[in-house]
């Protein structure tokens, strides 16, 4: 404590520097520590990029696009398969979050708002949206899977369902309670009901935040992995158009290529890693420049 | 006077023609926005209800053994989750010592330090981290990290510990292959920086500018304004932002899956290949069936149950910090 | 030493004189409003004459925007605000649980301190009341927006942008929009609270003009906090205190020859 005091010392020699050597180190331990600790960040985000490209670029071929997943000890092949099966599972998720999340969020910036139901919800949307997916997949393969006897698309869309909801839930309701209230004022000082003052009034002024919600759920989902292994599982060929049974898709086709023994296998995993990185560090990108561009409005 | 009585009339004709907003569409919006908020009460019950559930038979075949028991023999049907939940702690505990330093140190530079031309590249860089699939951090863990942690990390400190008591044990690695619980600890250490490093940067910039600048004006370091000043201010949420990252560490499947070496086995080395809760779900669940199922399903129920604690934590200590 | 500051007996003559003899469109009768536990305003007893300005004036917190929102039942929004007591509007008690309050809010306009256009066009701005309780044709509809736009001056500056954002204009026409857009649903009585506090002297102008010329068409009640405003542009002045009504009277009285000592301090600018 006596170094954060100089003054404390009677009469120092004039001219020495008052700050003690000990105070200096620490200080220029500290610069130096939280200098390092951001460029290991930097490094490791490097790092990864640098493996995707190096490692997946190499299998950037047109059939990556065009053949589907090959079978055991088959040559060549492509992720098209997986690639739509991930487009199918992930536009279905989003598809049925969307108006669950924007309307629970709206329950809680307009309609709930400080009432101990809203309280209550706000508090388990905040653990749904840490709790680990893998139990999530539990969940469903319980729900689902088991009754209907069959992995499916619908299993694994709706598994992403329950990801991307709390994510939208939240930021929709904390973009509507950026909304001045005065205008929900404005709006039923004419005769607005509240349904019409929400869809016309509030949504409107939320939209671009409640967008970056969506996108930012869509980024989520799009590399979830855990919940999609026993929901949709994979399989490599194309799927069913009713989507019974096991649905290809890019996060469990890496997972299992990955970690194959196969040479091709192996390279249609790294090309799918960097596609997919790819897609989600660039939804990551938009969602910012949405929000950015609604604030500088 | 004539005037005013027409206008007046008018104004109720008017009334009268007119159609009638809201009603019943008003109802149905509100009871959907209801509906879709209960919702997630009702998944979230879902969840537990499923997983205790599935759970009931492993819990009655083996009882409070379930925990204790180190076993999980598929062939003679013993099943327990102490390797599980040892190796889901220790690797959240080694992400916590490892990441919560990593994190603040991120946010004193990104709020203290950096030139201000830098902070808005650096900041989104380091949230960027929270975008990369987990998959694709096993990848790199596997593939890129763990190569080298064998080399550099592993193979040396191994040499020189050998025969050591204690360190001798905690950092031997019997075969380096670089995989392993304190690999795994990395890996999440990484993950959960930029949570934590985040909502730690978002504290320490709501503190007011004029306590800084008092303290960096009376000859404060920037050592000392942190250490004295800022930290004190922010220290609860960042303690909740801590839990919240614990949360993510503790349930995180597929990084883990693919660097702890999936091994049930207690070893005292953290060198040594375990597996965690979520991993070993992930690894066995497809193939699982019977008792096995159930016990995996028990698993779960311990994973949630201990993630829903620390996240309850979490939120207290974060809201508690909103309100002050 | 009877007049306030800056006020000339000129300003309180001619045009603005006070008409008594109109007939009473809104009676307040025994009127008190309560925030959760706060007592906010207290047996407040007041008339409003038809087609006449009335301005509300007293210090801060004195319950004069309280007031203003208690005639469309604005305040039911939040609910630990509730009010008792009457206030009848043409004789129906719009405190009455059975009034339907998007009716009444439709037949009372309101205008707010900060202009609060909406997230859309200027014309689906003025639009918006109209297509809540009318079914206009296409033409009809652009007709009553062109009006409204003109009724509230600003026909001519935004007559080449009809598509264009709202929140795009300056804040003086921000305010005249949103005078548009509450002027388009005819209703019959228009409140005003503190409508140019936020604005600079030259829209300020604009909008008083405004207001007088709207006095032909619509009752009206404008809440203020500057004594000269409530002169330049009003026929009544009630005076509030804590929430009370202190005096209410002819504005050329009340300036002039206020009975209360309360008042005649405010007006005089003693304190508040």
């Amino acid at each position: 404590m006596d170094a954060a005091n100089p003054l404390a010392t009677t009469a120092p020699p004039a001219r020495i520097s008052r700050v003690r050597s000990g105070r200096r180190i620490a200080d220029k331990t500290l610069i130096l520590a939280s200098t390092l600790a951001t460029l290991i960040g930097i490094v490791v985000l490097g790092s990864i990029l640098f493996m995707l490209v190096v490692e997946g670029i190499k299998g950037f071929a047109p059939s990556l696009f065009t053949e589907p997943t090959p079978g055991p000890g088959s040559e060549g092949g492509g992720i098209a398969n997986a690639i739509l099966g991930s487009l199918v599972l992930t536009f279905l998720g989003i598809l049925v979050a969307t108006p669950v999340g924007v309307m629970a969020g709206t329950f809680l910036a307009e309609y709930g708002r400080n009432s101990k139901l809203a309280d209550l919800i706000r508090f388990l949307n905040d653990i749904l949206l840490s709790a680990p997916s893998i139990l999530i997949g539990l969940f469903v393969y319980t729900l689902m899977v088991r009754p209907m006897g069959s992995y499916s698309g619908w299993a694994g869309a709706v598994a992403l369902a329950i990801i991307a909801t709390p994510v939208i839930v939240r930021t929709t309701e904390d973009m509507l309670r950026l909304v001045p209230s005065t205008l929900r004022e404005a709006g039923a000082a004419l005769g607005a009901p509240p349904s019409i003052v929400i869809k016309s009034i509030t949504w409107r002024g939320a939209s671009a935040g409640i967008v970056t919600g969506i996108i930012l759920a869509l980024a989520r989902i799009a590399g979830e992995t855990a919940p999609l292994l026993f929901t949709a599982l994979n399989n490599n060929s194309w799927f069913r158009a009713d989507l019974m049974g096991g649905i290809p898709n890019l996060p469990v086709m890496i997972y299992q290529f990955a970690l194959s023994p196969y040479p091709n296998w192996q390279q249609l995993a790294w090309a799918g890693a960097l596609l997919i990185t790819v897609t989600i560090l660039a939804l990551s990108i938009v969602a910012r420049f949405v929000i950015k561009t609604e604030r500088s409005r | 006077m004539a005037a005013l009585t027409d206008q007046i009339a008018l104004t109720r004709d008017r009334a009268s023609a007119r159609k009638k907003p809201g009603g019943l569409g008003d109802s149905l919006f509100r009871a959907a926005s209801y509906g879709a908020a209960l919702l997630v009460l009702f998944v979230l019950a879902g969840i537990l209800a499923s997983i205790a559930y599935g759970a009931w038979p492993a819990f009655n075949e083996f009882g409070f053994g379930f925990i204790t028991s180190s076993a999980w023999n598929i062939g003679q049907e013993q099943y327990g989750a102490l390797v599980a939940i040892v190796g889901t702690l220790a690797s959240a505990v080694i992400a916590l010592l490892i990441g919560v330093p990593l994190s603040l140190g991120i946010a004193v530079y990104l709020t203290q330090l950096c030139p201000g031309w830098a902070r808005k590249p650096v900041s989104m860089t380091i949230e960027l981290l929270a975008s990369v699939p987990s998959i694709i951090y096993g990848m790199w863990g596997l593939f890129v990290f763990a190569p080298l942690f064998a080399r550099f990390v592993q193979v040396p400190v191994s040499n020189l510990v050998e025969g050591m008591p204690i360190v001798g044990t905690l950092f031997y690695a019997r075969v380096p292959s670089g995989v392993g619980i304190l690999t795994a600890g990395i890996i999440l250490a990484i993950m959960i920086v930029p949570f934590v490093a985040s909502i730690t940067r978002d504290m320490l910039d709501q503190i007011p500018t004029v306590l800084r600048e008092s303290a960096y004006g009376i000859g404060c370091t920037t050592w000392e304004v942190v250490r004295h000043v800022l930290v004190p201010q922010a220290s609860v949420s960042i303690i909740g932002a801590i839990m919240l990252g614990l949360g993510r560490a503790l349930g995180e499947t597929m990084a883990v899956t693919f660097v702890i070496g999936n091994a049930n086995r207690l070893s005292g080395s953290v060198f040594d290949p375990g597996s965690t809760i979520a991993s070993r779900i992930a690894n066995e669940f497809n193939e699982a069936d019977g008792l096995q199922l159930n016990s995996l399903m028990a698993l779960g129920c311990i994973l949630f149950v201990i993630t829903f604690f620390v996240l309850i934590i979490a939120r207290i200590l974060t809201r508690r910090a909103k309100v002050a | 030493m009877n007049a306030a500051q800056g006020i000339t007996s000129a300003q309180l003559t001619g045009r603005h004189k006070a008409d008594e003899t109109s007939p009473i469109r809104i009676a307040v009768k025994d009127l008190n409003f309560y925030y959760g536990s706060f007592h906010g305003l207290k047996s407040v007893n007041l008339n409003f004459h038809d087609r006449q300005v009335t301005a509300l004036i007293g210090p801060s917190g004195c319950g004069k925007s309280t007031l203003l929102r208690t005639f469309n039942r604005i305040y039911s929004l939040y609910p630990e605000q509730r009010a008792e007591g009457e206030i009848l509007l043409d004789g129906q008690n719009v405190l009455d649980a059975s009034v339907d309050l998007n009716e009444l809010r439709s037949r009372i306009g309101m205008v707010f301190q900060k202009p609060t256009p909406f997230p859309m066009s200027i014309y689906d701005n003025v639009a918006f009341g109209l297509r809540l309780y009318e079914k206009l044709p296409k033409a009809d509809l652009d007709m009553r927006v062109e009006e409204s736009l003109r009724k509230a001056a600003l026909w001519d500056e935004v007559k080449d942008k009809l598509k264009q954002s709202g929140m795009g204009l300056s804040g003086g026409q921000q305010q005249r929009l949103c005078i548009a857009r509450t002027v388009a649903q005819r209703p019959e009585v228009i409140l005003f609270d503190e409508p140019t506090s936020a604005l600079d002297p030259i829209s300020t102008g604009r909008i008083e003009e405004l207001i007088e010329q709207l006095r032909t068409e619509f009752t009206i009640v404008i809440v203020t906090h500057n004594m000269q405003q409530a002169a330049r542009i009003s026929q009544f002045t009630a005076f509030m205190y804590l929430g009370e009504l202190v005096e209410f009277g002819p504005t050329t009285r009340i300036f002039m020859n206020p009975e209360k000592r309360q008042t005649q301090d405010y007006i005089t600018g003693r304190f508040g």
